[in-house]
């Protein structure tokens, strides 16, 4: 059973609301890569989350991904910081089609309006989260554990983990 | 190359940044950050409050990635570095506490959200990453000219009073900072009380905060500047953090009998400390409701205005003094209506007019005695027999009286018509009174 059927239903639901996405991996050096992701889906009953990242912004990261398999994902809600940490070693990728730009318009409107209620104006979130179709790349993977992470003592704590 | 001074916005926690680091045995860790710390154009800084997953991975693997985004065009920045050493002391660890121990004590955190460490990395490299972002805003003003005009215009004011108007002034107009105010501290108490204010709809004059109480009060506490350009952000941060925290540990506000005039919802904040020859006097700060007001030039105005206000009121209130102490009896004014009921509380040297609170501490001893004075028939007054008098328990050294003396003669304008002090020259003035007085000392509040 995965990592995502363990965890409660409350934070399934916070994923799936409107939280800002960043992922990380490492190459063989053991330095890390980084990126914002343009969009998250997350699929309980199959035990799955998707990640949507643009190739132009993240080319190393999905190159570390590739090469190594592990990869880190933080979810956070802005208003609250309520996060969890997302850790995977196993992942498929594709480059995103047609069928997948409902999920990064859905994505993008909704947070867009999200981050304005917290950090400032539209125009500049928008900028944030500018992609272009073709250039984005599809990470889908079945997370091995996930932790708390909102700020604070608990942070790092373990959360669920697959079994 | 880019230089980190060059993307100073990024820094300024309007918009959460986020680390990742790697374990020796190969995984990632991504975590978010309420704020990266610039420190000079190689080194930044990270706080570190909890022994963490990042905590661990740098101390056995150094390298680090972090990704700033630009609050003005959403431009994306990496910054790839190396962890150097922890510090726990020095000027950057200072300054990070006093911005934490700021932002903590808006939510009551200041006593359980400490700060263990200031991280520092050095930045090899500065990486743009491409996107679509808006282009950069119009060049602000630069707000040098506008400190040269206030320099000047504080040289030429003969009262400490006319400088803290004069300082306002050119806040408001010539900088557009439309909610300022200026405190000043009582050494005895440690609590700072507000002597001048400008934009908000009630003077506020009075009201005291403690030392160590919010922005301002870590400011002067720990003197040094404290910014915050986006209070949503960073309260947000640490309200996330209070959840985790036992509430028992949590201490509860100090109520003030005057209301506090500052905003209700400020997005941005700036307390700068008023300081001369290395002593703390008090504090100008301003704050606005919308985010990012105060940037990194602002903060040098604000602080270059600060120092002149420093140096100016160390050397008027040493100046103060007229040579006379006891001026001759001059004849009190008639009075007419109902009596004024003046109520004195030793204990704290508090005074209410009419069971209605007007002040405490030093300058209610200063009132009391004026008004005793006035009731055995003198109404003319000098600083020196103020600062003779041990009753009204001023401090031998930095007591301070010419802004005391500002205080109370704003304070008793704010209160009502009946009690006024006019200055009749250097170091002297008189108490106006239009009512009768009927004084009463009480022993207890």
């Amino acid at each position: 059973m995965g990592a995502l059927s363990n965890v409660s239903p409350t934070v399934v639901d916070m994923m799936r609301r409107c939280v800002e996405v960043h992922v990380s991996s490492c190459n063989e050096r053991l330095v890390p890569s980084l990126m914002r992701a343009m969009a998250i889906r997350v699929d309980q009953a199959a035990d799955s989350v998707t990640v949507y990242l643009a190739k132009r912004q993240a080319d190393q990261l999905l190159h570390d991904i590739h090469n190594c398999g592990q990869l880190a994902v933080i979810v956070c809600e802005p208003i609250t910081w309520r996060s969890v940490q997302i850790k995977a070693s196993s992942v498929t990728m594709r480059v995103a089609s047609e069928t997948d730009r409902a999920v990064l318009e859905d994505y993008r409107v909704a947070l867009e309006r999200e981050i304005a209620r917290v950090r400032g104006p539209v125009p500049v979130v928008r900028a944030i989260l500018a992609y272009q179709l073709s250039d984005i790349v599809l990470v889908e993977f079945e997370p091995d554990e996930i932790f708390e992470q909102s700020p604070g003592a608990n942070a790092g704590k373990l959360m669920a983990i697959r079994q | 190359m880019t230089r980190l001074s060059e993307i100073r916005r990024c820094f300024e926690g309007a918009i959460a940044s986020v680390v990742a680091t790697c374990s020796p045995d190969g995984k990632p860790n991504v975590v978010n950050l309420s704020q990266v710390y610039f420190v000079d154009d190689q080194h930044v800084a990270l706080s570190f409050q909890f022994f963490g997953k990042t905590r661990q991975n740098i101390l056995a693997n150094p390298h680090a990635v972090v990704l700033l985004i630009d609050p003005k065009t959403g431009a994306y920045w990496r910054l790839h570095m190396r962890y150097l050493r922890t510090d726990a002391s020095g000027a950057v660890f200072e300054r990070m506490k006093a911005q934490l121990a700021g932002i903590a004590s808006h939510t009551g955190m200041q006593d359980v959200f400490k700060l263990q460490g200031a991280d520092i990395y050095r930045v090899n490299e500065i990486e743009p990453v491409v996107g679509d972002p808006l282009p950069e805003p119009p060049v602000k003003a630069n707000p040098l000219g506008s400190v040269r005009v206030c320099g000047e215009r504080l040289s030429n004011c003969s009262s400490l009073e006319e400088a803290f108007n004069c300082a306002l002034q050119i806040l408001a107009g010539d900088l557009d900072f439309k909610h300022a105010m200026i405190l000043m501290l009582d050494h005895a108490t440690q609590r700072l009380y507000v002597v001048a204010s400008s934009g908000y709809s009630s003077s506020g004059v009075g009201s005291e905060i403690e030392v160590g109480q919010g922005v301002i009060g870590v400011s002067v506490r720990e003197n040094t500047p404290i910014r915050i350009g986006h209070m949503t952000n960073a309260s947000s941060y640490s309200q996330a953090i209070r959840t985790t925290i036992n509430p028992a540990a949590i201490g509860t506000d100090d109520m003030t009998e005057i209301p506090y005039p500052g905003l209700a919802s400020p997005h941005s904040q700036l307390a700068v400390p008023i300081a001369s020859g290395g002593l703390v006097l008090g504090a100008l700060f301003v704050e606005s409701q919308y985010p990012l007001r105060f940037g990194f030039e602002e903060e040098d105005a604000i602080v270059a205005i600060a120092a002149h206000l420093g140096s100016l009121a160390r050397w008027m209130d040493a100046g103060s003094d007229s040579r006379d102490a006891h001026l001759p009896a001059a004849a009190v004014q008639a009075t007419s209506g109902a009596p004024l009921s003046v109520r004195h509380f030793s204990a704290n040297d508090s005074v209410f007019v009419d069971q209605k609170y007007l002040i405490k501490g030093v300058a209610g001893a200063i009132i009391w005695k004026l008004l005793n004075e006035y009731s055995a028939g003198r109404n003319e007054f000098s600083n020196r027999e103020l600062r003779l008098d041990p009753g009204i328990g001023l401090p031998y050294l930095d007591d301070n009286l010419e802004t005391r003396l500002i205080l109370l003669r704003r304070r008793l304008e704010d209160f009502g018509p009946d009690l006024r002090i006019e200055k009749l020259g250097r170091g002297r003035f008189r108490l106006s009174v239009t009512r009768p007085i009927s004084l009463l000392e009480a022993a207890t509040a």
